[in-house]
């Protein structure tokens, strides 16, 4: 069943031209890998699809509901069902990990104080922090910091999470963990685009390959044909 | 000759652009602050109210300005009188100086001097604070889990400070009539009863109000610019150091331009 579809966006920023037509459609419980070079418009897609950016024309659905011309406060339900992963983690720096992932619970639910921790206590048993809730966000490496960022992102157990290359500068041991936090969340049934340049984790991960090259969608089709493809330009970049 | 009409010519046409787009840039900045202001007004009177934030940024902005509020109102005072004092005693005028110092800082010293030190420590906080959030993308974080940046860091500020800076410009004024009757006692021989009786006297409902609404319009004034300063923040950690400078300097003016037409308004409605 398709739960996202994104219809012909162009987004330009001044003279430059990041997409030109991108299309595609995300299934529910499916992963996507989105590749491409560093500066095509990966994260600047992603951020589009919640609204972080605005596209200049085309059509973004969400339950084929348009959500793209939607105000903020409009957004705010939809970006409670589609979540968003920051790359560096984006946690809030005044604030403990307990009270960075307690966050969309105080905003958006009226659990009490027991409930809310001990959903964290889960989420932080998932993503392999446990104990850690009072660090701030300082104390924690790049690679905890993702996690934590992760954690709060899923914490309301949205319908689509995207990842804004959640394996970026992680050594191999945080990479693993990390998609490993990935694939437990697919096995629930959530639904993930995954923005990344770490081809190995895409493969192990995603359902579905999609490559963005110079602003259209050149690649889209399953990890196996990715491999195999003869298409020169997907064959540059799975060799590159 | 002529391609020296030509060249002057060309010179006029690149400063005109220059300054018509400096001019629509300006404009366009003071649209948004604008924008932002409205916004605030409109998330003041809609849920969410963050009520806990707006005591934790009265505690945090109105608190930590007291030690300032009190070494400048405490300055002032004792300056003016000492001034005041000297000069009015040419003329045997010394019996009016707690009138004029009292209904100086009353109407004008305290809320403006308050508020330009608030402006350079509140209002540069704000705005490496808000900056350094947005350029770690702490904002977009709070976009994206569904809350709004206006609401969370916005309003709780701009009302903390439209709350606390006329509470801490009262301070100022009352620390000032307190370094007055010092250098008046000591200076001039004029008697603490006779001093306060001049000042009670002398200083009217409308001049202490003049002294609170100015207070609080300039707590709004720092606070919008300095928040629309933050949220536009870009280019990392230089980004965040031009921003604090430019909310001192912008502020500082805004305060001294609306302290001049809330003066007049005062002095026509009370004239």
């Amino acid at each position: 069943m398709e739960i996202l579809r994104l219809e012909n966006i162009h987004k330009n920023f001044g003279v430059h031209h990041v997409h030109k037509g991108v299309s595609f459609a995300l299934n529910k419980g499916e992963s996507i890998g989105l590749l491409g070079g560093s500066g095509t418009g990966k994260s600047v897609l992603l951020r589009s699809i919640i609204g972080l950016e605005r596209i200049d024309s085309g059509n973004i659905l969400f339950h084929n509901e348009r959500i793209d011309h939607l105000t903020e406060d409009q957004l705010k339900d939809f970006r409670i069902k589609i979540s968003y992963s920051f790359q560096s983690g984006a946690l809030f720096d005044s604030i403990n990990v307990f009270e960075n992932i307690a966050y969309p619970l105080r905003e958006h639910t009226k659990l009490t104080e027991h409930e809310i921790s001990i959903k964290i206590k889960d989420m932080l048993k998932l993503i392999d922090l446990e104990g850690k809730e009072h660090l701030m966000p300082s104390d924690l490496s790049g690679g905890m910091q993702k996690r934590v960022g992760m954690a709060r992102a899923m914490i309301l157990d949205p319908e689509i999470v995207l990842y804004d290359e959640p394996t970026a500068g992680l050594d191999p041991q945080n990479t693993l963990n990390v998609v490993s936090i990935m694939q437990q969340l697919k096995a629930r049934g959530l639904s993930s685009i995954f923005v990344t340049h770490d081809i190995p984790s895409a493969l192990s991960l995603c359902d579905r390959i999609l490559i963005l090259h110079q602003g259209k969608i050149i690649f889209n089709d399953s990890p196996l044909q990715f491999q195999f493809s003869s298409d020169p330009e997907v064959k540059k970049f799975f060799i590159s | 000759m002529n391609n020296e009409i030509g060249s002057d010519k060309n010179s006029a046409e690149i400063i005109h652009h220059h300054l018509t787009k400096r001019f629509l840039k300006v404009l366009m900045m003071n649209g948004e602050i604008f924008q932002l202001f409205i916004d605030i007004i409109r998330s003041t009177f809609s849920r969410p109210f963050y009520f806990n934030r707006l005591v934790e940024q009265i505690y945090h902005l109105g608190r930590g300005s007291l030690s300032i509020t009190i070494v400048i109102g405490l300055t002032m005072g004792l300056v003016m009188t000492l001034n005041f004092g000297y000069g009015l005693a040419k003329f045997g005028g010394t019996l009016y100086v707690p009138a004029v110092v009292s209904l100086s800082l009353a109407r004008e010293m305290a809320p403006l001097f308050t508020s330009l030190l608030v402006a350079g420590r509140v209002g540069s906080g704000i705005a490496a604070e808000i900056g350094a959030m947005n350029v770690t993308q702490q904002v977009d974080a709070i976009r994206a889990l569904g809350t709004s940046p206006i609401r969370v860091l916005v309003v709780p500020r701009f009302w903390a400070l439209v709350i606390s800076l006329p509470l801490l410009s009262s301070l100022s004024f009352a620390v000032g009539i307190i370094g007055g009757l010092i250098v008046c006692k000591n200076e001039f021989d004029i008697t603490t009863g006779f001093y306060l009786s001049k000042v009670f006297s002398t200083v009217k409902f409308h001049d202490y109000m003049s002294g609170l609404v100015k207070s609080a319009v300039f707590g709004g004034i720092i606070t919008l610019i300095g928040c629309y300063r933050g949220l536009v923040t870009r280019d990392g950690t230089k980004g965040v150091g031009q921003s604090t400078t430019w909310v001192v300097v912008t502020s500082s003016i805004w305060i001294l331009i609306t302290d001049f037409f809330i003066s007049k308004i005062f002095l026509m409605i009370w004239n």
